[in-house]
């Protein structure tokens, strides 16, 4: 079991989302606005926490394409039942980032 | 005519504020109501928002979130879940359901605070939402066990439990009264939605979702995690006050302020959230245990974040840190031990393999818990049921209103924590406790426990008939063993195939 001070130091930003298509489009997209980035799931069954290190930008052109279908990025909220870091919303983009680096 | 996109007018739209001329700015924004603490308002109307939300998209959004959650709970219905469900499982929504309904009121009273008296227009904005949401998750999560009322009148304690003065429900009501609806505006926004949304909602709503859907509980599953996506978005108004009372010469008032809350979520969390994920959650449908959910949620999560913002670690973290290996397991056999003081049926949660997951996951349960554990079994076995059953009072802390526990057996280090103020002598479970008392005993000082209650005479008979009776529990609701004592039954053959 790892110590609690090693779980308290980490640098992982990233949404946590209900299980569904969303969440999918969502891993996928990860992977496309942050290249060279390692995106990490861990599937919880009831959610899915997606992460990567100090900052993950979701675009509203990479989840549409992703889904195949129009999509608005307020539609994310649906789905988005916590975060890990801190949070730009806008309607093209969401950015989940941290300004320090343990 | 094409409609211009939300980033265009946002800002716009939210600056709300005016110079008053038929009243002083004191006089609409009361200090005491509003915790500008000096600040001026202009520099309250930089305050911004992170996640943001527009009416028109707030009511198709929402609108959204209710017609996938009820329509989850329509199609599953038939399928009397409930019917089936392990006891365990079934303990565990009577609790959720008996302490958290009416808390969402009282968290809308809070968001209330802020729509009307924050000098922040994005902050009166955000909390209208929330306002709203916090409506939502009440409308929810008390219509949701009401389709059970037809089964036990157990689910009815949805409506019934925080209006009694069961001890947990006085405990519920004490943290919700002091970081929710009784502090100013800057203060609501940072104990109730920084520290108790962005912290601790998310490992009922999102931490008990994981166990639920191993459970196949989708229903609340659903139900919960739907709603924490609404404490997602309003969860977000704490960090932009903080950061203005830090660059305002704030930063110890607004740590403060946090720790007082983390500390108290911390032991309702401990009572409520902790033996229902490591004791009735049947043992293979567990996702995570506690202490594990807390390192995901609060400590890796939350407390980065509050790292990240430039404050410090509270000053108790060392203790907080130990207590989450020990303080739930003490709650679990008091909850227990006293169980027709509740208004669900406490499951035991310790038949041999369920032993053997507890001491995997915090070695040592078996010397320090588990051998009070074999005592109670023992009676059981030779049918002494009584012996199983409260006689006496605990010591309740006069600051979280649960008993007063910490390690049994060998390791023993259970303190009462005492204090004098205006000649009261006040008992306490733990030194941050304590601290959270003197920070502002003119606010703590006239409360009364339930044993205080008890002993100051004011429950009669001064019996366990007539306590139970001011607790608001007939004899449909107070609380059995879960299993009614089948988990006994698993030693004893245990013991018939040994001999």
């Amino acid at each position: 079991m790892p110590r609690t001070d090693d779980v308290l130091n980490n640098n992982r930003v990233g949404p946590v989302m209900r299980s569904g298509e969303i969440a999918q489009a969502v891993i996928e997209a990860a992977e496309m606005d942050n290249p060279g980035k390692a995106i990490t799931v861990e599937d919880m069954h009831a959610y899915l926490r997606i992460s990567t290190d100090t900052e993950m930008i979701l675009t509203r052109e990479s989840i549409e394409q992703c889904l195949g279908r129009p999509f608005r990025m307020q539609e994310l909220e649906i789905n988005l039942s916590s975060f890990a870091g801190k949070i730009e919303s806008g309607t093209d983009r969401f950015r989940f980032y941290f300004t320090t680096k343990m | 005519m094409a409609k211009l996109g939300r980033n265009a007018w946002y800002d716009l739209t939210r600056a709300t504020n005016w110079t008053p001329k038929y009243v002083s700015e004191d006089e609409l924004f009361p200090e005491e109501m509003s915790g500008a603490r000096g600040i001026p308002a202009a520099t309250w109307e930089t305050y911004d928002e992170p996640y943001k939300t527009s009416y028109p998209e707030y009511v198709e959004i929402q609108r959204e979130k209710d017609a996938g959650t009820y329509s989850i709970k329509a199609a599953l219905e038939r399928s009397a879940f409930v019917d089936k469900a392990d006891p365990g499982w079934v303990s565990t929504m009577q609790a959720h359901y008996g302490a958290i309904p009416l808390g969402e009121y009282l968290a809308s009273i809070g968001e209330a605070r802020m729509a009307r008296f924050s000098k922040a227009p994005g902050n009166r904005n955000m909390a209208t939402f929330g306002m709203m949401d916090e409506n939502r998750h009440a409308q929810l999560q008390l219509f949701f066990p009401h389709a059970n009322i037809q089964r036990s009148v157990k689910w009815d304690w949805a409506h019934k439990g925080l209006r009694t003065n069961e001890w947990a429900a006085v405990a519920a009501r004490s943290l919700f009264d002091d970081i929710v609806t009784s502090r100013d505006a800057i203060s609501t926004a940072i104990m109730l939605t920084f520290a108790f949304e962005t912290g601790f909602t998310n490992m009922q709503f999102l931490g008990l979702a994981a166990d639920a859907a191993e459970t196949g509980d989708h229903t609340f599953a659903s139900l919960i995690s739907s709603i924490q996506t609404d404490e997602s978005r309003h969860s977000q108004q704490g960090g932009p006050a903080l950061e203005i009372l830090i660059a305002n010469g704030k930063k110890a008032e607004a740590q403060q302020l946090i720790d007082v809350a983390i500390w108290r979520s911390w032991k309702l969390f401990a009572v409520l959230t902790g033996p229902l994920m490591d004791y009735y959650t049947p043992v293979e449908a567990r996702k995570l245990s506690f202490k594990e959910f807390m390192q995901e949620w609060i400590v890796a999560q939350f407390e980065r974040q509050l790292l990240d913002m430039g404050l410090a670690k509270p000053w108790y973290w060392d203790i907080l840190m130990r207590d989450l290996e020990i303080t739930h397991h003490g709650m679990q056999m008091g909850i227990w031990y006293w169980r027709p003081t509740v208004w669900w049926n406490p499951a035991a949660g310790v038949t041999p393999d369920e032993r053997d997951w507890l001491e995997e996951k915090y070695p040592g349960w078996n010397k320090r818990w588990g051998r009070v554990w074999d005592v109670i079994t023992d009676n059981l076995l030779n049918d002494r049921e009584a012996l199983t059953l409260p006689e006496t009072l605990p010591t309740i802390c006069n600051m979280c209103n649960l008993p007063i526990t910490h390690i049994p057996g060998d390791d023993w280090d259970i303190k009462d924590w005492q204090y004098e103020y205006e000649g009261r002598l006040y008992h306490f479970g733990s030194e941050p406790d304590l601290w959270c008392f003197k920070i502002d005993p003119e606010r703590y000082k006239g409360h009364l426990s339930i044993v205080d209650r008890f002993i100051g005479g004011l429950i009669q008979p001064a019996t366990l008939e007539g306590a139970l009776q001011y607790m608001g529990l007939g004899p449909e609701e107070m609380g059995r063993d879960a299993h009614l004592y089948a988990w006994v039954e698993k030693f004893r053959r245990a013991k018939a195939a040994a001999a």
